[in-house]
């Protein structure tokens, strides 16, 4: 498994990464899309944006997230709570 | 000044399996300029099934002499959007680099479906794009470099994934020749790759 861009969440990732693998071969793909790594996701999602914003990347990667580029896949229904202030234009 | 690139590939594995090995992708012996990959974010659509995810990859540059002077740190952040469509077997994935893009912006957009001839394959349709602001007559050479640099990834990252996926096949193959199914005709025979 792939270390994180934050060395100090590549730990929390990697345990991510392994039950996120299990459920997308195990479950996902078998027509079972219920979640089973939320609690782990959060976790390192935790890490990641205070990574993110000690790069000072959090800004770069607003601007790029706003091109859209799957726009008839579904609108973006993140599940995290720290997202909910992105706008769409 | 823009350019594009084309190219339709075929893996001799199960959509499935290459989607999955699609995420197991880094680390693998020909990605060593990976220093690291992340989940920015992942969610499944309720109505449609389909699994959204974002990632953050971060690769180590390579840049010719004379590109040095425009880029002093020439590691590079990748965002990588994908879709994963379980019931129509369809995943798209784009990417595009978030750094240095007046230098250069290359836009890659694959898709990897079942193999038209062969439902035990996949086919792998990618589209790029490469476009350069820089003026002063650089462009023509950025973008003869990008484009360059780009079949070269793209070599290297079909060679990626195929690693991954014979290393999958391998531990099937194991998983299956446990005792209790031994002497079972083996189905993981590999044959001339066609790409």
């Amino acid at each position: 498994m792939s270390s994180s861009i934050g060395e100090k969440c590549t730990k929390i990732k990697q345990e991510y990464d392994g039950c996120f693998n299990n459920w997308y071969s195990e479950k996902f793909l078998k027509g079972d899309a219920t979640p089973q790594c939320d609690d782990l996701f959060f976790k390192y999602k935790e890490c990641l944006m205070q990574t993110l914003e000690e790069k000072k990347l959090d800004t770069l990667i607003a601007d790029a997230r706003k091109d859209n580029p799957f726009p008839n896949a579904s609108s973006s229904s993140s599940s995290s709570k720290s997202e909910s202030s992105s706008k769409k234009e | 000044m823009v350019k594009f690139y084309q190219h339709t590939s075929s893996f001799e594995h199960a959509w499935d399996n290459v989607t999955y090995a699609f995420w197991l992708r880094y680390p693998n012996p020909f990605a060593s300029h990976v220093l690291g990959c992340d989940v920015l974010d992942r969610s499944v659509d309720p109505a449609t099934g389909v699994l959204r995810t974002t990632r953050l990859i971060l690769k180590k540059g390579v840049l010719p002499r004379w590109g040095r002077n425009l880029i002093k740190n020439v590691d590079t952040y990748i965002i990588e959007e994908s879709v994963v469509d379980p019931r129509t077997h369809t995943m798209v994935t784009r990417t595009k680099n978030l750094n240095h893009v007046r230098v250069m912006q290359v836009e890659e957009t694959q898709t990897f479906t079942v193999h038209p001839e062969n439902s035990k394959w996949t086919q792998v349709k990618t589209e790029a794009r490469i476009i350069s602001e820089l003026r002063w007559g650089l462009t023509g050479r950025v973008e003869s470099f990008g484009i360059n640099k780009f079949m070269d990834n793209s070599a290297k990252a079909r060679k990626g994934m195929a690693h991954i996926l014979e290393r999958l096949r391998q531990n099937a193959a194991m998983a299956a020749a446990t005792p209790a199914t031994a002497g079972a005709p083996s189905s993981g025979s590999s044959s001339p790759s066609k790409e």
